[in-house]
């Protein structure tokens, strides 16, 4: 029995070293396939995770605004961010909203940080730069174009502030308080001189601001304060999405989070496109991938009948020579397919690198998948011309016909 | 002789023949559907894209920014409008086909159940047309392609098509549960300039500050505010071109390029030309991009045109490889032949022409079946995804014409070679 097996395996071992064109043929059809099939299947998965980070430009996707009156206070935009899985996190901006004049029009400022804000915003179009400093301002075209002020114009934003306990009046000194003759409340008039570093241009609502750093903001007021809304851009599947704003809003901060639905809908609709395209794509190249390793393994086998034939006739049963030419497909099978699942995990890396500049995770079941895939189509594919091969009278084989 | 030999093989040795026609076929048909798809993806994600809404906004050129800023409660604020009339001149530009939507909107607030809310006027599925110089422009377009990211909560939306430009409305979701609004009520606005009932069609749902508001007709919010047959700002959605180094060069000043220049980019369909042309036929109006989605949209198909790309490449390599790898094995196949040829005589080139005279014709009939096959596969892909079928171009049959040559020759001339080497004796008294 021991000799028996031994023979079994000496046989398929000197058939691949002796037909070595023949299996190196073979072999490469099933790499082919295999790493086609991995690559694919990787590329398929990552694509939602990958694209949603890329619809990043779009802007932020969820808004954190107070649940009550009260503004978000910085420890709870912290403790709510902490909800968001690191990767997904793409970047917030607070916001903190005055109303202002300049040059006795009034306007609305915002401040921001605007290193985040540049993140979550990447459309926003500059002329000029981005303040670099306190007392730089980034003015929106529509402000602009109405006080008709350019880059390096100098502006100042004008204050009447109310004096309450809030206040710190001991911190400036280039204020007047007067007390308003009718209510006897006091007042300030407080200034502050900006030189304006940029021109803000996106065709949107956002021209209609001024934006300041939070400490120019603070300064200008008097308040330092929270903020009264934080943009945020979380790059995740639709329903992920739907479980982290779920989380942040059952948790006990002061924070309701709503997604931007103008965002978050289309990315929906146009990743589902895009995921059905490569779905398709995947489909219909394996298919074809699948029928191309198959006709390779039919003619591999057709033109060993020959060899059947000789076996035939020294006595071997047809089941003795289904099994080996079935053994020795299989392995081939299992040894294309590790290989093939292999080289497809590089190629999608390439792929993603290239395309995302970000790395494509490794998924175990895709590498398991398409092992098992090759093996099966390979068997499959062996199985038919054997069976047909031990069918034929070896004489007729064994004179040439 | 040689043809006789030619076609003695194809008819005695027709299953081999017929297995590598079907090879080359599977090949040429993967290499036709991913360049096929590969081409169009662009095209089609760009209209995908227009979910987004809007890119462009039409606005009037020297409306203040005051009107919007200060949206002061109860006062009157000079604003600048665009004539309504001028909103087919959007239709006679060079890029005209690139618009796929629009709408005029104009708005205005009213009393309405004892609180300020503010009102909305629009086109939904506005049938338009639009006659100049003799040629009619007729399209139907509105709001509905610009807000698809709106859930109609209950109802519907608003059809002009069958129930006309009436005193109909639209209510937003938040606005509606303030005060009870169900569809089918009939709400009243006031202005200081009339009075309207509202019949409401449908509950809609934004998830932003549009859940406040109420839309409403076009010609409603005109007699409301006094300003019949004047709009606001006209919303436009375009399919444009990504922008590039010229695009941008051309939005600081188009009159800045050179004459070649001025043509290429007045001729493309950037965001930048479509504003400038939109700006030549408006002249009181002013065209600007809205940077969020004119700018996002160039990023999302760079990315997708690029990770097409890559796929496809990856899918032709495995097709050559596949089909050399047949073509290589069915030389060595054919090695007994072979031998028994140059054995009776014949010479290396003589050989060599025959059996590439063989694969080629074979290749032929591969080529051409796989061509009309991936052409299938891309129409399947093209309708099941985007609904609408791949364009196929010339040079996708010339490539892929190309490739398959290519393949054909470059797999069998070495393996002739190799086989060529053996000495015939030794292989037809099969040592090999």
């Amino acid at each position: 029995m021991r000799s028996d097996r031994q023979f079994f395996f000496r046989q398929i071992l000197s058939s691949a070293l002796r037909r070595r064109s023949r299996m190196i043929i073979a072999i490469l059809a099933i790499i082919v396939g295999a790493s086609i099939l991995s690559g694919l299947e990787m590329i398929y998965y990552d694509v939602p995770r990958q694209m949603s980070s890329e619809f990043r430009v779009y802007g932020s996707n969820v808004i954190f605004s107070p649940s009550s009156e009260m503004d978000i206070s910085e420890e709870s935009i912290r403790e709510a961010l902490s909800l968001i899985p690191q990767k997904a996190l793409e970047g917030y901006t607070p916001y903190r909203y005055e109303n202002t004049k300049i040059h006795n029009m009034p306007v609305t400022l915002a401040a921001v940080d605007f290193d985040s804000a540049s993140r979550t915003s990447p459309y926003w179009h500059i002329d000029g730069a981005f303040p670099s400093s306190d007392g730089e301002v980034l003015v929106g075209a529509k402000v602009a174009e109405e006080l008709s002020i350019s880059v390096g114009s100098l502006i100042s934003c004008e204050q009447t502030l109310e004096i309450t306990e809030e206040i710190d009046t001991s911190k400036i000194s280039s204020y007047e308080i007067y007390t308003d003759p009718e209510t006897g409340e006091a007042y300030a008039d407080h200034k502050l001189d900006l030189k304006v570093s940029g021109i803000l241009d996106t065709g949107g609502s956002e021209e209609e601001y001024v934006y300041m750093s939070y400490s120019d903001a603070s300064y200008l007021t008097l308040v330092d304060r929270g903020y009264d809304i934080v943009e945020v851009s979380i790059a995740s599947t639709h329903s992920e999405l739907q479980n982290i704003l779920s989380r942040i809003n059952q948790s006990a901060l002061d924070i309701s989070a709503k997604p931007v639905k103008r965002v978050t809908a289309s990315e929906g609709q146009v990743l589902k496109k895009l995921q059905a395209l490569f779905f398709i794509v995947t489909v219909v190249v394996l298919v074809l991938t699948m029928i191309c390793v198959a006709t390779t393994m039919t003619a591999v086998i057709a033109e060993r009948r020959s060899e059947i034939g000789l076996r035939k006739v020294l006595g071997a049963s047809d089941s003795q020579i289904v099994t080996q030419f079935m053994t020795e497909g299989l392995m081939l099978g299992g040894l294309g397919g590790i290989l093939g699942a292999i080289l497809g995990y590089f190629f999608a890396q390439y792929v993603s690198m290239n395309v995302f500049a970000s790395s494509i995770t490794m998924r175990p079941v895709v590498i398991l998948v398409t092992i098992l895939v090759s093996v099966l189509i390979t068997g499959l594919a062996s199985l038919v011309p054997i069976k047909n091969a031990v069918k034929v009278d070896p004489a007729l084989v064994l004179k040439g016909e | 002789m040689f043809f006789r030999m030619v076609k003695g093989t194809f008819v005695k040795q027709w299953k081999k023949m017929l297995m590598l026609a079907l090879t080359i076929a599977l090949g040429a048909s993967i290499a036709t559907a991913m360049l096929s798809v590969m081409l169009d993806v662009g095209d089609r994600i760009n209209e995908e894209l227009k979910a987004y809404g809007s890119n462009i906004i039409v606005v009037p050129q020297s409306e203040a920014v005051r009107s919007k800023l200060y949206d002061i409660e109860g006062e009157s604020v000079e604003t600048d409008y665009l004539r309504e009339q001028r909103i087919g001149e959007l239709l006679t530009i060079f890029w005209a086909n690139n618009i796929t939507d629009f709408a005029p909107i104009s708005d205005t607030y009213a009393d309405f159940d004892g609180s300020e809310v503010k009102l909305i006027g629009t086109w939904y599925n506005h049938h338009f047309e639009f006659s100049k110089k003799g040629s009619v422009y007729e399209r139907d377009t509105g709001i509905i392609n610009l807000r698809t990211w709106w859930d109609i909560v209950e109802g519907q939306w608003l059809d002009e098509q069958s129930i006309g430009s009436g005193e109909y409305a639209m209510v937003g979701s938040l606005l509606a549960r303030e005060h009870g609004i169900k569809v089918g009520d009939r709400i009243s606005v006031t202005t200081e300039n009339s009075s309207e009932i509202l019949t409401v069609v449908g509950l809609y749902d934004s998830g932003d500050i549009d859940d406040s508001h109420i839309y409403t007709t076009l010609p409603v919010v005109q007699r409301l505010s006094n300003t019949e047959n004047l709009i606001k700002k006209i919303e436009v959605s375009a399919i444009t071109s990504p922008t590039d180094e010229l695009a941008i060069k051309a939005a600081k000043n188009p009159s800045l390029l050179s004459g070649d220049e001025y043509d290429l980019w007045y001729c493309t369909a950037y965001v930048s030309s479509i504003c400038f042309q939109i700006q030549e036929a408006i002249a009181e109006a002013s065209a600007t991009a809205v940077r969020q989605i004119a700018d996002s949209e160039g990023k999302i198909l760079e990315k997708t045109e690029l990770l097409m790309s890559l796929i496809t490449f990856m899918s032709l390599v495995g097709a050559t490889l596949g089909v050399s790898n047949l073509v290589t094995s069915s030389v060595m196949e054919r090695s007994g032949e072979i031998a028994l040829l140059k054995a009776v005589g014949a010479q290396n080139i003589q050989i060599t022409t025959l059996l590439l005279t063989e694969f080629l014709i074979t290749a032929v009939f591969g080529a051409l079946g796989g061509y009309f096959m991936g052409y299938g596969f891309a129409e399947i892909i093209g309708r099941s995804v985007f609904s609408s079928s791949v364009e196929m171009s010339g040079m996708v049959a010339f490539v892929v014409t190309v490739l398959i040559f290519s393949i054909t020759i470059l797999g069998s001339i070495p393996a002739i070679r190799i086989v060529l080497k053996l000495r015939p004796s030794e292989v037809l008294h099969g040592g090999h």
